[in-house]
């Protein structure tokens, strides 16, 4: 069984009567030990997704039309708020982009990861193991640091520390929502490693949120891209960059300047994201798509299935590489 | 011919605390002794780190922020912060980074773009300015039915096609373009990019580009300048920085960016974070980070070699490979 199974997520905003739907049959799961990818866009519906998980999305305004949401067999859909308190940071725990505006200003981050270690672990709710933790992030000196307040921090060390909070409760699965977007490059390379080396010390799970291709390559068992509420692509990560089958997925990885190569023109993707309530009709990238043809406004077309496991939503991405 | 832009030994420093509840007086060198020049038509990519005075750098160019010591010429007249600050500086526009923050969000675009026509005084007539504005949106990508809209009303890379064709409204001859692109969405990135180079091309345009995206600078510069705490570590073609980096600060910049291609290169995870600008190392800036330190990188700070053809490094070590 797998850790996370997310079934035919539907998610919409607004009054019934004229809902704007921000996510469509989103349908994926993760399996325990695995890094999955969720890139995507602004409004392309993966933060949504990710906070579904813990039902963080406040409803209403929000309104789960369709779908479960199933985290080691049981729906988080239907589960009482009770349970849901233990739920969020115990057995799923979250990182977000900013830690600088996740983190209590005026409380020693010490204290804020005790804070978790009381409500998720009161058995290790010691001072040994806040400084356990924070070592564990590659928090240098961590009996000092823990009674530094966050402003004292550098962002790098921030985010660490939401890390090190995040795992207090000994996860399965570890949601990180942009973790390094706020980030300097040189400071995203030390995330980056830091989450690649916990998951094989700890074996837990993650679901890495990025828009950025890149960061995904380097962590992801396997991607998912999502585009405008539904996902467009899923497939193991080294199939997915090598030979990406979605012209979205194409699009996006052409669209970016790669360091070695240097080309007279960028291949831009025409036009603009779509907005929620403003989604296209028929597929939903067509209005963009290089190779979109007349009945591609009008058919919606469906995540398919190919025999090398992999889902594609586009009946035309079989081509071979006439695309 | 001559630069379109000179500067030399250009320093930025601000003064923090010193009032009577914020301690002593301190000060922030953000930019220290920083020369450079750009050619007509040439794109020159400013790199570094947050905090390493690449935005404090492009502000004190466009006379947004006093520079505390050095020269700025541009055309060759030296941009004082009297009487010839206007004049001069129409030939000089920024880009700013945020373009959700740089619109005033009740101005229509054609108010937004057409300000700095009626500043200058560069049309006649409220007809005249209206013809001006519509021939630069449609310069930028956007056509005349857009200028009676207000900014929240477009995309985030449409608004940035606004912000490029107010810089463009005063036929500017170099834009300080202060990371343009990074607030925008990867597919739209690419939109801009290509749209600033098309710009270059038919208006022989000089930018200084900022950003911390090694990829887009590489895209569009000729040369690179990689910054680090207020001073320039290495410069050269974009070629040279990009594909054979001598400074080891560039080295590890360059291998941080995630490549989409799994290559198995030795990344270089540098330790440690940038240091406060207030109290900056001594001897090279770099020292307390670099992988491959001396003694003497602790004490002495290295002055910038050649070490190709106008490829220039400041690193004590940098003739090792």
């Amino acid at each position: 069984m797998p850790l996370l199974e997310i079934n035919d997520l539907t998610l919409e905003f607004g009054a019934v009567s004229e809902s704007k739907r921000a996510l469509d049959g989103v349908s994926l799961s993760i399996e325990s030990g695995e890094t999955m990818c969720l890139v995507g866009e602004s409004g392309s519906g993966k933060s949504l997704t990710a906070l579904s998980i813990a039902k963080l999305v406040p409803t209403p305004p929000a309104r789960y039309v369709r779908g479960s949401i199933l985290l080691e067999g049981r729906d988080v859909l239907t589960l009482p708020d009770r349970e849901l308190h233990r739920l969020r940071g115990g057995l799923v725990s979250f990182v977000f982009q900013d830690p600088g505006a996740s983190l209590n200003p005026v409380m020693p981050v010490g204290r804020q990861v005790m804070e978790v270690l009381e409500l998720h672990r009161p058995k290790a709710a010691t001072r040994a193991e806040v400084c356990r933790l924070l070592a564990l992030v590659g928090i240098a000196s961590p009996q000092e640091r823990a009674s530094s307040y966050p402003h004292q921090l550098s962002g790098g060390m921030q985010q660490r520390v939401m890390i090190a909070m995040a795992l207090a409760s000994n996860p399965k699965l570890l949601v990180a929502d942009e973790p390094t977007t706020a980030l300097d490059v040189t400071i995203q390379a030390q995330i980056m490693e830091l989450l690649a080396d916990l998951k094989q010390r700890l074996g837990m799970s993650i679901l890495l949120i990025t828009h950025n291709l890149g960061v995904a390559a380097a962590l992801a068992d396997r991607i998912v891209v999502m585009y405008a509420g539904q996902v467009v692509e899923m497939a193991p990560a080294l199939a997915l960059l090598s030979d990406p089958r979605h012209p979205y997925t194409r699009a996006l990885m052409e669209s970016a300047p790669e360091l070695g190569v240097s080309t007279a023109r960028l291949k831009a993707i025409p036009g603009s994201v779509p907005r929620l309530g403003a989604f296209p009709s028929g597929c939903r990238f067509h209005p963009r798509c290089s190779i979109a043809a007349p009945e591609c406004a009008s058919r919606d077309p469906s995540l398919e299935q190919w025999p090398d496991g992999r889902k594609v939503r586009c009946p035309f991405a079989r081509k071979g590489d006439a695309v | 011919m001559r630069p379109i832009l000179e500067i030399e030994n250009l320093s930025v420093r601000y003064t923090i605390g010193g009032g009577l509840l914020n301690g002593p007086a301190n000060e922030v060198r953000a930019v220290e002794d920083v020369s450079f020049s750009i050619m007509p038509g040439e794109t020159i990519g400013l790199v570094g780190e947050s905090g390493c005075g690449k935005t404090s750098l492009g502000r004190a160019i466009v006379g947004l922020q006093r520079a505390s010591s050095g020269v700025i010429r541009f055309a060759g007249e030296t941009l004082d912060f009297g009487s010839n600050r206007q004049r001069v500086t129409s030939g000089l526009q920024m880009i700013f980074q945020n373009p959700y923050a740089s619109l005033n969000p009740r101005m229509t675009v054609e108010q937004i773009v057409g300000e700095a026509i009626q500043i200058h005084r560069l049309a006649g007539n409220a007809a005249d300015r209206r013809e001006a504005v519509v021939r630069l949106l449609v310069s930028v990508g956007l056509d005349a039915q857009h200028a009676q809209r207000y900014p929240h009303e477009f995309s985030g890379g449409q608004r940035q096609r606004i912000g490029i064709a107010r810089a463009l409204a005063v036929k500017p001859r170099l834009l300080v373009c202060d990371e343009p692109v990074s607030a925008l969405d990867v597919s739209v990135q690419a939109q801009i990019v290509n749209l600033l180079r098309d710009l270059q091309e038919a208006e022989s345009l000089a930018y200084l580009f900022i950003a911390h995206d090694l990829g887009v600078v590489r895209h569009l510069s000729h040369r690179v300048l990689v910054m680090y705490l207020g001073r320039v570590v290495e410069t050269g073609s974009s070629d040279q920085v990009c594909l054979t980096p001598r400074h080891p600060y560039t080295k590890a910049l360059i291998s941080a960016v995630p490549s989409l291609l799994p290559t198995h290169k030795t990344r270089v995870v540098l330790k440690g974070e940038l240091p406060s600008p207030l109290n900056p190392p001594a001897g090279c800036p770099f020292h307390p980070r670099c992988p491959i330190a001396e003694a003497r990188c602790r004490t002495e700070l290295p002055l910038p070699r050649e070490v190709g053809a106008s490829h220039w490094v400041a690193c004590h070590l940098a003739h090792r490979p």
